[in-house]
């Protein structure tokens, strides 16, 4: 039980796991499993019940943080993921907390400069023990900061390589890798190194190779292995691995194992005891757990993909984890369900032509790639546009890949491939994410994508370097202001990382919270549901004390507006809940700020007098600035609106006797110039 | 002297409540007028009897002397009621109400007129030997104030010649503000009291604003209840009241009770009244006016004296005499009231009317509550937005602080915003709780005093998402 102790020294820790003998397992359930087969939905609410039990599996460490979780947190979860993990800590005492973290992306979707990054890592530092980092170029630099950070603020750094087979991805190329990674941990005796093998693809046989080769040349490194199911031999590859030397697995519990997450830890834990491992696991913990999910599991359902199943031609499209089936999902919604295959075959193309790994961003780039450019041949030409592109495609991989030797017709279509790249795309092939692991892909790529004077766009843009040392700082000042004026009041540190993330998100949260407050209080099936009909009630605790809320009544809905009735602790209130669906609402216009013009009314009134006691105002006239402009009554209270400025009425926005509602546009006079 | 057996209250909201409740215990049925928006009210369903007097806006039901006095008519009462505001100071009703045969319970009317006037007013007070503000009785033309301004300084004070309760009063810091200051204390002056006449006065520096409460019998049998101290105000309306006040002497109070009693027995008052002061910071006082009528702020007499002031009224009005002298008054304690108003002191206390979704009103030892509000009611636009009083007794004024202090937290009310989170605050405030109390104490501090968190209640927010998301089957910001 590592976390008991957490000031433990992670030299200690690692040299610990590596002369125990022993084999030992992270549970993935709450973070990757969450994310690749439930669209990291499970709520707060069901893992707070899950916690305690982890706690007595004896897992090394639990991920739980991280990934796209972070986001969806602020977006669909509304909970902030520094009070996840701090109820984790608080629930989970004895074992580690892990999160994944994506090298410059950290736990966003751009590249951040150093000084986002380091404050972002700091701040989560206090709460989480394992820190998995992975770049989807295996581009090392990229990890710098946050291997400073954490090694030392004396946190386990878990560098991973990002995993595929290719014929490029041999053992030579990825040590390669971790001789970098070694020499950016100074060493390896602090470190676990993670084969991220993200989509599930390696095969039992490599996966052993590249194992044994990692420990013939650092006998003393401890490996984990993180192994998506998708083709179904994973428990055999994570076999082999610990027969190879890997001392840690990552796994999730029976009852949460599907097709793309992880493979289920009981079969896997006793599989790896025939085999003679001594394996840390407290199975009736284990057991205990799959019952606990087993009693909420049902709550996800609209979660889980469609599309199940084993996938074993991930082998060639190599789309991670839970990618895979949203896939089909978004084809689905977006109407192009039948061009799948084709676009599976696709990328498996393009991965050949454009090399990196298949994880975020790299996955998503390739996603809306190929998904935008097979839509694009089938719109223009058919179901034999396709034929013809793969079939031009095969030719191109049969001559060698040598472009030039294509004929005409071959080489234009090819040309036409990349004619739509997106911005990340065109970012990527540029070496703003870093430089791609087998080097820049062919002229005939930049042509595509950059057109005829694509030479001269390499010449001018492309970085060989870091990016990381390009990327100037930000202004954390400017973004504290801008994050204080959105959320409009002070934000918290906390508030602040969240928002140097995922800015919109975050702003959204919280203004969800302070409308909403803590929601994770409430069961899953309430939050995502409500309270079905007439009588339903929910229990909870709040601030110490118990209530109930009872569902009384829900109206027909007139003009767009369904009256629900609640008893809220015995009380009966009315709420009017809007439809959005029911009824075009009438659209109050707003006088914006920082516009001088515009000027809003300082209260919810009626509009008596338009103009002064001595002069009617119409549209067209000159005001004074300070001149009365307007009069608003309020329970007998007259509030005179005075002209911010000198100039013309160039728009009277209410009539008399109107009622005005706050901050509504009253009047819009166009500033006089010379003056 | 006679018995009456049914009074009609021509007021609604939290005083007329407050009036029903002495008629029942003296056996007299209560009636009282209604306008549209008031229909469910709460003092229309507290009282024995309600007449419709007119659509919502005040000028054509509680405002209508012809419609009250009808109604009072109709209902075979025998004597009116007419609280604080709307009629309660206008002679005019009081000569409708005498000429229906309708007894007024408050001073007859050729006082009332008198003392509604400022000028004639003045000249009682100083024929009576009681100090007054150096002022320009009828403003003619601003260029009377800007000479005045000349002589006794800047700020000088505008108000309506006729009424009172702060409503059009201006204070002008220097020259140029004479003219606009003027012009709009006029157009409310018009408007409020269909009386243009305006009214300058020095600015009293430091000024504690503090008034004597009084009764007098139809026999010129006067005494004083001591006096209440009115300082915190905001937009010179009170909001929060204590009796006594820290400031004055048991001496002073003597002195300047005995002065009031003897020139309200002179001038012929009868009922209930209270004689405003301003003391400046070197001790000299100046009376103000008379408000010939019950005050908002009598519950803090009644708590240190014991005297239930309306019930007093009733019966002095149906002839009784008052059957005590000034030595029976004995002032126990202190008590504080505080105002809860419809508002939101965040917005420069702009009205918040709308429905009261929850209400959890107040009690406990030594706390009362006077209100007319009650969950679900919805509090209207057209009038006044106070909507509710607390008022809190004890031993000394520490004791009654706490105890307000502890109301003001019980007190759940949801749906409107309202000076409650404002009231805890002045409470907290270090000079209030030393006596450093001026009219000007919230304008001073108003940026401290108004910066608590203005929240929901955490269970109602988490019941607002059950609601949408009941009303949905489906949580939109989940899916």
């Amino acid at each position: 039980m590592y976390g008991k102790n957490r000031d433990v020294d992670p030299k200690k820790v690692i040299k610990d796991l590596r002369e125990s003998g022993k084999k030992y397992l992270t549970s993935t359930g709450p973070r990757d499993t969450g994310q690749s087969d439930y669209k990291n939905r499970i709520t707060m609410f069901d893992l707070r019940k899950l916690a305690p039990v982890y706690n007595r599996t004896g897992y090394f460490s639990v991920e739980l943080h991280g990934g796209a979780r972070f986001h969806q947190d602020l977006l669909n979860n509304k909970i902030s993921p520094f009070e996840e993990v701090m109820e984790w800590r608080h629930l989970m005492p004895d074992v580690l907390t892990q999160t994944l973290i994506r090298a410059t992306n950290v736990w966003g979707y751009r590249m951040y400069p150093r000084n986002v990054i380091e404050m972002a890592v700091k701040s989560f530092v206090p709460y989480i023990d394992v820190w998995r980092c992975f770049d989807f170029l295996n581009y090392i630099p990229n990890m710098t900061p946050i291997a400073e950070v954490v090694l030392r603020e004396g946190k386990i750094f878990q560098p991973a390589i990002s995993f595929t087979e290719s014929p490029e991805c041999t053992d030579e190329y990825y040590l390669s890798v971790v001789d970098e990674i070694v020499r950016l941990s100074g060493g390896h005796d602090s470190i676990i190194l993670c084969i991220k093998d993200m989509a599930g693809v390696g095969s039992p046989k490599r996966i052993h190779r590249l194992v044994s080769a990692i420990l013939d040349s650092y006998p003393d490194m401890v490996v984990q292995y993180h192994r998506h199911s998708t083709d179904a031999l994973a428990i055999p590859a994570i076999a082999e691995a610990a027969k190879a030397g890997a001392i840690l697995f990552d796994t999730t519990d029976d009852a949460f194992s599907r097709f793309y997450g992880h493979p289920p830890v009981r079969p896997l834990a006793s599989y790896l005891k025939e085999l003679g491992f001594d394996v840390v696991l407290d199975t009736d913990a284990a057991d205990e757990a799959s019952d606990v999910i087993r009693k909420f599991m049902r709550s996800y359902d609209s979660f889980e993909s469609p599309y199940k199943g084993f996938s074993y031609d991930v082998k060639q499209h190599r789309m991670p984890g839970g990618a895979f089936p949203s896939s089909f999902e978004q084809a689905e919604k977006g109407g192009f369900l039948d061009l799948m295959p084709s676009i599976l075959k696709g990328m498996s193309y393009g991965n050949r032509i454009i090399k990196y790994f298949d994880v975020t961003p790299g996955s998503q780039i390739t996603w809306t790639t190929w998904a935008g450019l097979i839509q694009r041949f089938n719109k223009e030409e058919g179901a034999q546009g396709l034929t013809k592109l793969f079939a031009s495609l095969i030719r191109y991989f049969d001559n060698g890949e040598d472009f030039d030797s294509l004929d005409d017709e071959d080489a234009q279509r090819l040309l036409r491939m990349y004619s739509h790249a997106t911005d990340d795309l065109k970012n990527l092939l540029l070496g703003r994410y870093g430089p791609l692991p087998f080097g820049w892909p062919d002229d005939w790529v930049y042509r595509s994508v950059f057109g005829e004077n694509f030479k001269e766009i390499i010449d001018r843009e492309r970085i060989e370097a870091s990016p990381l040392d390009l990327l100037s700082q930000e202004n954390l000042e400017a973004a504290r202001a801008s994050c204080d004026r959105d959320i409009e009041r002070h934000a918290t540190d906390e508030e602040f990382v969240l928002y140097l993330m995922h800015p919109k998100a975050t702003v959204d949260f919280i203004k969800f919270r302070e409308h909403y407050g803590f929601t994770d209080l409430l069961p899953t099936p309430v939050w995502l549901h409500g309270l079905q009909k007439p009588g339903d009630r929910v229990h909870f605790r709040m601030e110490n004390k118990p209530h109930v809320i009872e569902l009384v009544s829900v109206g027909e809905g007139v003009k767009g507006v369904k009256q629900v009735i609640l008893s809220v602790d015995n009380v009966m209130h009315v709420f009017e809940v809007e439809m959005p669906d029911m009824v075009p609402q009438k659209i109050i216009r707003k006088a914006r700020p920082g516009v001088p013009g515009e000027v809003p009314s300082p209260v919810k009134g009626t509009v008596w007098r338009i103009g002064s006691k001595d002069r009617q105002l119409n549209e067209g006239d000159l005001v004074k600035k300070g001149e009365e402009i307007m009069n608003i009554e309020v329970m007998k209270t007259e509030n005179a609106i005075k002209a911010p400025l000198s100039g013309l009425i160039k728009e009277v926005c209410v009539s008399l006797n109107e009622n005005v509602e706050e901050a509504q546009l009253l009047i819009v006079i166009e500033e006089e110039k010379g003056g | 002297m006679r018995e009456f057996k049914k009074v009609f209250i021509a007021n609604r909201g939290e005083i007329a409540c407050r009036a029903i409740r002495p008629m029942r215990e003296l056996g007299i049925k209560a009636v009282v007028g209604y306008s549209d928006c008031d229909e469910l009210s709460l003092h229309v369903r507290l009282a024995d009897e309600a007449v419709r007097l007119g659509p919502s806006p005040a000028n054509m039901s509680y405002l209508d002397i012809d419609a009250v006095v009808r109604a009072a008519k109709d209902t075979g009462c025998e004597a009116v009621f007419p609280g604080y505001g709307f009629l309660a100071e206008n002679p005019d009703f009081v000569e409708a109400c005498e000429e229906a045969g309708l007894v007024f319970i408050g001073p007859p009317a050729s006082v009332m007129r008198m003392l509604g006037d400022k000028i004639e007013a003045r000249r009682a007070f100083v024929a009576s030997g009681v100090p007054v503000v150096p002022a320009i009785e009828d403003v003619r033309s601003s260029q009377d104030v800007k000479d005045f301004g000349k002589k006794v300084g800047y700020p000088i004070i505008i108000k309506a010649a006729a009424g009172g309760g702060g409503k059009g009063m201006r204070k002008v810091l220097s020259e140029e503000e004479v003219e606009d200051a003027c012009e709009g204390a006029r157009s409310v002056a018009k408007k409020s009291f269909g009386d243009d006449r305006i009214y300058a006065e020095k600015f009293i520096k430091g000024g504690r604003h503090i008034e004597f409460q009084f009764l007098v019998d139809a026999k010129d049998n006067a005494i004083h209840l001591g006096e209440r101290e009115c300082s915190i105000q905001r937009h010179h309306q009170k909001l929060i009241e204590e009796a006594p006040s820290n400031y004055l002497t048991a001496h002073q109070r003597k002195e300047i009770g005995n002065m009031v009693t003897r020139a309200m027995s002179e001038i012929g008052y009868v009922s209930a009244g209270t004689m405003e002061f301003l003391f400046d910071d070197e001790g000299s006082y100046y009376a103000l006016e008379v408000n010939a009528r019950i005050q908002v702020e009598h519950t803090v007499t009644e708590m240190i004296s014991g005297i239930d002031i309306i019930r007093k009224m009733i019966r002095i009005a149906a002839g009784e005499p008052l059957r005590m002298f000034q030595e029976d008054v004995i002032l126990r304690g202190h008590a504080i009231q505080c105002r809860i108003n419809a508002e939101d002191p965040k917005k420069n206390f702009a009205p918040s009317f709308g429905k009261i979704t929850f209400l959890r009103q107040v009690s406990g030892p030594f706390v009362r509550t006077e209100s007319g509000i009650y969950q679900g009611w919805t509090v209207p636009a057209y009038y006044d937005s106070l909507i509710s009083k607390i008022c809190a007794v004890g031993k000394d004024r520490e004791t009654a602080i706490q105890r307000m202090k502890r109301a003001l937290l019980e007190y759940e009310l949801w749906g409107i915003k309202t000076t409650i989170h404002l009231l805890e605050s002045i409470l907290d405030h270090p000079d209030f709780a030393g006596g450093k109390i001026t009219t000007s104490f919230i304008e001073d501090n108003i940026e401290n005093l108004t910066d608590y968190i203005d929240e929901e209640e955490e269970v109602f927010k988490i019941a607002h998402l059950i609601a949408e998301v009941s009303a949905e089957g489906k949580n939109p910001h989940a899916f």
